[in-house]
């Protein structure tokens, strides 16, 4: 039988690898040989992811790979995630992510919403294409602490303005950050608009989000 | 491994479909997008407020996938037409789709549209799209970037199966009239796909399509290509550059004009960029090396 370590580095390899079968075979035998759920994600899958994101900063992986790293990733947490303890959700930071009414360009906003869970973020994703009243009945449903709005389109970038403005008139506005990102917005348009921040990629947007909700 | 350099897309080159455009045309929307009358209108009156050498169309990147079976929500005045739901998990369903008929639906009304404007005298841009483009509104792009590392056959098959469609798509183009056909697969750009994957994409599909469509250019018509493309046929040696003199300095989409009939392939700019002008007068046809 193999040692946790060997199975934790096969769980990490597999992620970096994007060999989901291998993922998925390797968390059963993990699981079977009794050792803790919690550790397979964090040192096993999540540490894999990390590595995937360090190769994606270093240009070495792309965003072709990262999504691949990530399903493999996601193949292992269903397998782990039932054998978690209960914990409290509220110890979670609580994000909603989604690319704003009118675009269905996704594969940033995947790539974000997969590096924030992966940091620890409770996110709730809607998806493409979401109606913009939609950002803030679930960022007040789910008390969520902040809101990730993506656009690849100019066309579709006044609905994140938008977005700010329902939030401010449903009184959520101090509560609630937003972020924002996508092929032509820039620091400039955040500013003018009166988001909280920009982040240009997926691995910027994790450190902006932790600088946004003082998350060390 | 080659050095494929990208092409930065910028936006703000044309006003879009605004209300400022449209407030005399008496149009309603998304109805507009679907009838090749309206469509032609419109096309008119960005061209007109863009100051631009040509109409454009179609205004969205779905009518190839929506002519296949995919699912598109016509959206409004403000956002055009784009992807409703998936109608395929796997890459091997994409396989199994129609041919498209071009004498119905909303792509029979755009090359109406096309030859419309043509018959009015004016010089048409048809917008098609290339194989990663159609197969965002049909598959979530994960499985197709799966296929491409796990089964890069079946891909090659897919991306062929679709490249028959968009040919026959500027064959049909040609025959309404469009005199620039544009050919753009942004969504396949290295920016998204990393240098290994858009290598592979060029030498499976780009290069050896490219030469069969550019056997569609004739004195009439020429097609153009998203630098993106350009770009990546350049950096896998797989095209040149040569360059042509023009009358004089002028916009791209004049010198494009103005080229036709003379050059088979072009794309040093995008075709959007209704004001990037050529100051040197100077046109670069995009060669593909034999």
């Amino acid at each position: 039988m193999s040692s946790k370590e060997e199975l934790l580095k096969r769980l990490s390899d597999g992620v970096v690898d994007m060999e989901e079968d291998d993922v998925a075979e390797a968390a059963r035998e993990y699981l079977d040989a009794g050792y803790p759920a919690f550790d397979g994600i964090m040192e096993g899958l999540v540490d894999g992811m990390n590595r995937a994101s360090e190769l994606y900063e270093a240009e070495e992986y792309f965003v072709t790979d990262v999504l691949l790293c990530s399903d493999a990733m996601y193949a292992g947490l269903d397998i782990l995630r039932p054998y978690l303890p209960e914990t409290s959700s509220e110890e979670k930071v609580t994000g909603v992510i989604g690319v704003v009414e009118g675009d269905t360009h996704d594969i940033g906003k995947n790539l974000v919403k997969i590096m924030l869970e992966t940091a620890g973020f409770n996110m709730i994703d809607l998806g493409r294409d979401v109606p913009l009243a939609k950002f803030v009945e679930t960022a007040k449903e789910e008390n969520a602490d902040f809101v990730c709005l993506s656009t690849l389109m100019t066309t579709t970038m006044g609905g994140m303005e938008t977005v700010i403005k329902l939030l401010d008139e449903a009184g959520l506005r101090d509560k609630v950050k937003v972020m924002i990102g996508g092929g032509p917005i820039s620091q400039k348009y955040a500013d003018r608009i009166g988001a909280d921040g920009y982040s240009q990629n997926a691995v910027e947007a994790v450190k902006l989000a932790k600088r946004l909700l003082n998350i060390a | 491994m080659a050095k494929i350099k990208d092409f930065q897309c910028t936006y703000d080159n044309s006003a879009g479909i605004s209300g400022e455009v449209t407030k005399d045309l008496g149009l309603t929307f998304p109805e507009a997008y679907l009838k090749w009358d309206t469509m032609a209108a419109l096309s008119k009156a960005l061209k007109e407020y863009d100051k631009a050498a040509f109409c454009e169309l179609p205004f969205c990147h779905t009518v190839e996938a929506e002519a296949m079976g995919g699912i598109v929500n016509y959206g409004n005045e403000v956002a055009g037409p784009r992807a409703k739901e998936y109608i395929c998990t796997a890459p091997e369903e994409i396989l199994k789709l129609p041919a498209i008929d071009f004498s119905v639906g909303r792509i029979h009304q755009v090359l109406l549209a096309c030859k419309a404007l043509r018959e009015a005298k004016e010089h048409v841009v048809l917008q098609v799209s290339g194989p990663f483009t159609i197969l965002n509104v049909l598959i979530d792009a994960k499985h197709v970037f799966k296929a491409m590392r796990k089964n890069p056959e079946l891909m090659k098959e897919v991306f062929w199966k679709l490249g028959g469609e968009i040919l026959r798509f500027m064959e049909e183009g040609k025959k309404y009239g469009a005199d620039l056909i544009s050919y753009a697969d942004s969504s396949g750009g290295v920016n998204i796909l990393g240098p290994k994957m858009a290598e592979q994409v060029v030498e499976d599909f780009t290069y050896e399509f490219l030469k069969k469509a550019a056997e569609l250019a004739d004195d009439k018509t020429m097609i153009l290509l998203c630098p993106k493309t350009t770009l990546a046929l350049i950096g896998t040696g797989r095209a040149r550059f040569r360059d042509l003199k023009l009358s004089g300095p002028m916009p791209y989409g004049e010198g494009c004009i103005e080229m036709v009939g003379k050059v088979k392939l072009a794309g040093q700019m995008c075709i959007k960029n209704v004001g990037y002008q050529l100051e040197n007068g100077v046109f670069k046809e995009v060669v593909l090396q034999v």
